[in-house]
């Protein structure tokens, strides 16, 4: 499969174990305190002692950047996943289920997509407050139905296709059929659907940051980052370019991964 | 590619018609007329009548078509505008003013003791839901017409601050009969007798303001005649950068709410920096010391000991504020400024921690006493703390976490944080309140300061409940002499600030930013921009 | 279950049906929006402070009860979200709490600039989409390789930049260093929309130029495509007349996604350059719990895009000739992995 993946593919996945190295060990990737403010030094430009130069605090951005990678990519894991749960719970259910839950849980599906997804989360936030917390519940929120949206599609289509009719006409169970047809004919793609995912959702996390309703300070959150960095773009471009360059660099990657294993799953 | 070469070439097309519009004006001369843009960045007022709640984005557009009864010299004297003589009685119960005969409002109505009247009983009315303007003529018990150009206030209590609250913005005298055309109407144009007149007001876009040409010169700081461009175009930009760039290209001719970095680089033959500190008090930061751990003055005194925010203020405003040591701000004639009480000493902290019971145990940073960690939560007003102020409050953070405070900031719009304050859900916060004058040390640190409102606001942030200070602070308001109202308010701040309970920050910073326009000043009651004298440069 | 066979229905049937369907689907939309918007906004946090004239304000104890009894805030929450609902049913938007205007007429003044907005924004992505698939699949050998490799490249990393970072960026270079336009704009003068609109199409661009390349490409293989060109049709002709109607039919699946995309998005772009919009209209009335200012805008925005797709699968229906009978399940939407 590794082969599969193409010269674009090895790459991103290199990439991908930067990162991961990043959130697990952080310490390992960028020795130094994230938050240890220095007031002299701040809004230095990027030089050999600080490559990516320091906030307005002092504080190297470098390694707020490895350090802040858990927060980020961390918060946008965790939305996703709670994305497909939901999605996962939906999806399955419109698509097994009797015909009148399909529609119901359809129109259920179309109403939540009706929400965009910023506004969704700008009144949830008006509920709980700004945070972590609120900004995992509301872009999983909004995420779910579209991922509800995909699965329904393909447990319909797995669940009437012929092997599966051949296999009940063979007197398999409801739970065999799941465990040996639908379920790993619809939860493989899903892997390529959620790394897509990933990455847009560590997106519209640091659009919740740059709107003010992100992690709290001294947090190294990316989009926290550039929000604050956004302030001061004239007089020092650094501060919002390179957080930003993170969270474009770490979709994309997560996107191309999610596109081979797309492929390579075929 | 090709879409990219598409899109350039679209943007290239286009150019022809950005270029005209922002050819950098070259050096010149002050010119009669034109349209001058100001853009703002605070927010957008509900309500363009300064009786309707009370806030400085209300002041700063209302200066352009409202004026006070009275105005007020840097030195803190009172000086006549709309009213020429005021006096009070021996009791202090009773004030007489007079009025000017020769000034009528824009649409015709006459300024007179019958108009004083409707705009006191307007403050006062329940309905109208002044706040800032209510505070101001509180102790007002009726108002006398005694004829054309005399008016007597009644007053419940002594009240020797009455013409410095006068003086405020959100006190202006408005047309009765504007006024009676009902909120609605009153609130997309008030009424007034300022140099300009509010002509159209688009929400999100901006407010039209025209030339008074029969404007009467009253203003103590005016010239002699009506204002010399034609038209004032008010726009709301909230975004900081973005309202840079628009005063960089020329779009705009003044800006407020300048960042820091911006101020410093800010030079030019047509480009002024105004400086004008707001009036009242300074910008600070209140412990709450109506409950743990900040009920224990010794820990207060450890939170200010290690906060040291002075290299931060002087990196994060690139020398544009000042560290402030005083509860007023520094236009307050009658500050008591000392700077001994803040010094910054992170072993004494240490130690008052220590000698309190606040001991690090498990060796995580925090301290903790009987189990219960040092936490201090600080919620953070977005709408009215600026990136500069937040990074300073982080840094403060980092500060005091070195000796073991667990500060824990809590950025919030504004009104989850009024709710927050309310509910006694903090430890320490930082709550700008702009009136003018001394008094406003009564509206803060009185023990009646703690008492809520029914909407659960209170405006004593510290929670001092502190009789004596109580009483010098009643007795300041009911003496009329200068120099022993001087004293008395000297006493009091000398009470607060030894009491740890305030850390002074900076004066409530005010900048405006301008280019390619000339005699724009600060009113010297609330440092609002007068574009009375404004003439741009063309 | 395959194999039911399908009796003879009369086609008006099938289309009132699927009006009906429409309808009742966006009277649920607007139903749910309601009810989530008034709960979550009056579930923390009180209105009281817009209503008593927004930041700042310092109320008197008079003014907060006549305000309380004026708003009916003081009645229990399922009263005051019968009434909401009432309101939102016989379409009384009512008046925001803040701005003391009717909520219809604010939002009456700011959705033309949304929309304009929107709608060139997407005229734009589109333009840029299509170009780009038909470059790419135009061009041959190995400067077509690059090419092709390239533009997927931008394609990708388009549809990731977060819209607030971009619009920052080309602020920073074409309007404060280089001046070519400027930094904030209203109203339909072309210089300030192209920063905005550029900022709001590039993502839409990337996803839309994905969807249409591989639809061009299958197009441009098919058997209707190899016959015409051995037929000896030119590339234009067989472009034009052929394959470019297939290649659009995923990109005008998506508009309707792609318009939900574009009001988030305006949001961001609105507060960035300054515009005034619905997008700036909700943050500011979410922020300040102004109720019947979001209640409205957020049904405004939810009916506008069950009109969108409604519209979408319209068009559909007259540029693909095979939906008119019964769907086959390939030609649905395409899947679309995260909401808009």
């Amino acid at each position: 499969m590794i082969r599969r993946l193409g010269v674009s593919g090895a790459i991103a996945l290199a990439a991908l174990a930067v990162l991961l190295l990043a959130i697990a060990w952080p310490g390992l990737v960028a020795p130094g305190d994230p938050l240890a403010i220095s007031p002299a030094e701040g809004f230095r430009p990027p030089s050999a002692a600080h490559p990516f130069g320091t906030d307005e605090s002092g504080r190297d951005i470098l390694t707020r950047i490895v350090h802040g990678a858990s927060a980020s990519a961390g918060i946008g894991l965790a939305a996703t996943a709670l994305g497909i749960g939901l999605g996962l719970v939906l999806g399955f259910a419109a698509g097994l289920g009797p015909a009148w839950l399909d529609a119901a849980l359809g129109r259920i599906i179309e109403v939540l997509f009706a929400l965009p997804t910023l506004v969704m989360a700008l009144l949830l936030v008006a509920v709980l407050g700004a945070g972590a917390g609120s900004s995992i519940l509301a872009i999983g929120l909004a995420t779910a139905p579209g991922y509800a949206r995909i699965l329904r599609s393909r447990v319909r289509g797995v669940a009437r296709s012929d092997y599966v009719g051949y296999a009940r006409l063979e007197g398999d169970g409801p739970l065999t059929l799941f465990r040996r047809h639908i379920a790993p004919n619809t939860l493989w793609p899903l892997v390529s659907t959620a790394t897509l995912g990933i990455g847009q959702a560590i997106v519209w996390v640091s659009a919740l940051s740059f709107l003010g309703l992100g992690s709290p300070p001294p947090s190294p959150e990316w989009g926290a980052m550039l929000n604050a960095g956004r302030v001061y773009i004239s007089t020092g471009w650094w501060m919002t370019v390179f957080p930003g360059l993170a969270i474009v660099v770490t979709a994309v990657v997560l996107t191309v991964l999610g596109r081979r294993l797309a492929g390579a799953g075929r | 590619m090709p879409a990219l070469v598409a899109g350039l070439t679209t943007a290239l097309l286009l150019t022809g018609c950005a270029a005209d519009a922002f050819d950098a004006p070259p050096t010149a001369e002050p010119i009669e007329g034109g349209t001058l843009v100001y853009a703002t960045g605070d927010a957008e007022p509900t309500c363009l009548d300064p009786h309707v709640g009370g806030n400085y984005p209300q002041a700063l557009i209302s200066t352009q078509y409202l004026e006070p009864l009275v105005g007020r010299s840097p030195d803190g004297e009172i000086l006549p505008w709309l009213a020429t003589t005021w006096q009070a009685s021996e009791d202090g119960l009773t004030w007489d003013l007079t009025l000017r005969d020769d000034v009528t409002f824009t649409d015709g109505t006459p300024f007179d003791a019958e108009a004083v009247k409707a705009n006191i009983e307007h403050l006062k009315d329940p309905d109208t839901g002044s706040s800032t303007g209510w505070l101001a003529v509180q102790q007002i018990d009726t108002v006398e017409v005694v004829d054309a150009t005399h008016v007597r206030f009644h007053l419940s209590t002594p009240k020797s601050a009455l013409m410095e609250v006068l003086s405020q913005q959100w006190a202006a005298m408005q047309s009765p009969a504007g006024i009676a055309r009902g909120k609605d109407e009153n609130c997309l144009a008030p009424v007034g007798t300022g140099p300009f007149i509010v002509e159209s007001w688009t929400p999100q876009d901006r407010v039209v303001l025209v030339r008074n040409d029969e404007y009467v010169p009253t203003n103590p700081q005016g010239h002699d005649g009506p204002a010399h461009v034609e038209r004032v175009e008010w726009r709301f930009i909230p975004d900081a950068a973005t309202r840079q760039a628009a005063l960089a290209s020329g779009e705009v001719h003044v800006i407020d709410n300048p960042l820091p970095a911006d101020i410093a680089a800010w030079e030019g033959a047509d480009q002024q920096h105004i400086d004008a500190p707001r009036p009242a008090a300074s910008n600070r930061i209140e412990l709450n010391s109506g409950q743990a751990p900040f009920d224990d003055v010794r820990v207060r005194e450890a939170f200010i000991r290690a906060a040291d925010p002075n290299p931060g203020i002087a990196s994060l405003f690139h020398g544009t504020a000042e560290r402030s040591y005083s509860v007023l701000s520094s236009v307050e004639p009658m500050r008591l400024s000392d700077e001994s009480v803040f010094a910054t000493d992170p072993e004494r902290a240490a130690e008052l921690l220590d000698e309190a019971g606040w001991t690090d145990e498990d060796g995580d940073g925090v301290r903790e006493k009987d189990g219960a960690p040092l936490t201090v939560r600080f919620p953070v007003s977005t709408n009215q703390s600026t990136a500069a102020e937040q990074s300073l409050f982080e840094q403060i953070q980092a500060n005091t976490g070195a000796v073991g405070f667990d500060v824990q900031l809590e950025p919030m719009d504004l009104s989850s944080w009024y709710g927050a304050l309310a509910a006694h859900e903090y430890e320490a916060v930082s709550a700008p309140y702009t009136t003018v004058g001394p008094d406003v040390l009564r509206i803060l640190y009185h023990s009646d300061g703690t008492i809520p409102a029914p909407s659960g606001y209170f405006a004593n942030n510290a929670q001092l409940k502190d009789p004596e200070l109580d009483a010098l602070l009643e007795s300041a308001l009911a003496t009329t002499d200068p120099a022993e109202r001087a004293d008395i308010y000297t006493q009091a701040q000398r009470i607060i600030l030894d009491s740890y309970t305030v850390l002074p920050l900076y004066d409530q910073q005010n900048h405006f930013l301008t280019k390619g326009v000339t005699g724009v000043e600060p009113l010297t009651t609330i440092s609002t921009p007068l574009l009375l004298n404004a003439q741009l440069l063309g | 279950m395959r194999g039911r066979s399908a009796r003879a229905i009369p086609p008006w049937r099938t289309a009132l049906r699927w009006v009906l369907a429409r309808v009742g689907g966006a009277l649920l939309v607007v139903w749910l929006v309601a009810t989530i918007v008034f709960f979550a906004l009056r579930s923390s946090g009180d209105p009281l402070e817009a209503i008593l004239g927004g930041p700042g304000s310092q109320a008197g104890p008079e003014a907060v009860e006549a305000a309380r009894r004026e708003y009916g805030l003081d009645q229990p929450l399922v009263v005051q979200y019968l009434l909401q609902l009432w309101r939102v049913a016989t379409l009384q938007l009512g008046d925001s709490y803040a701005r003391r205007q009717p909520v219809a007429d604010l939002i009456a003044e700011q959705l033309p600039g949304t929309l304009l907005l929107a709608a060139l924004a997407l005229a734009a992505a589109w333009a840029l989409a299509v170009t780009g698939a038909i470059v790419s699949t135009s061009a041959r050998g190995r400067i077509g390789a690059i090419v092709n490799a390239t533009l997927r490249g931008i394609e990708i990393v388009a549809t990731v930049m977060p819209g607030f970072w971009l619009g920052a960026v080309l602020i920073l270079v074409f309007a404060t260093s280089l001046g070519w336009f400027p930094a904030t704009s209203q109203g339909s003068h072309p210089a300030g929309l192209v920063l905005p609109v550029l900022t709001l199409a590039v993502p839409i661009a990337g996803f839309l130029a994905q969807v249409s390349r591989d639809a061009l490409l299958e197009a441009d293989a098919a058997p209707f495509a190899v016959t015409a060109r051995a037929r000896g049709a030119g590339e234009p002709r067989v472009l034009l007349r052929h394959t470019l109607r297939h290649a659009s039919l995923p990109a005008l699946a998506l508009s309707g996604w792609a318009f939900g995309n574009l009001l988030s998005g305006a949001v961001v772009v609105e507060v960035l350059f300054a515009r005034p919009g619905l997008g700036r209209l909700l943050q500011d009335g979410a922020l300040s719990r102004d109720v019947p200012l979001v209640i409205g805008a957020v049904t405004v925005v939810a009916v506008l895009y069950v009109a969108v797709v409604v519209l979408t699968d319209v068009v559909e229906l007259f540029v693909d000739p095979r939906l008119r009978g019964p769907r086959p399940a390939a030609l649905r939407a395409p899947d679309v992995a995260v909401g808009s």
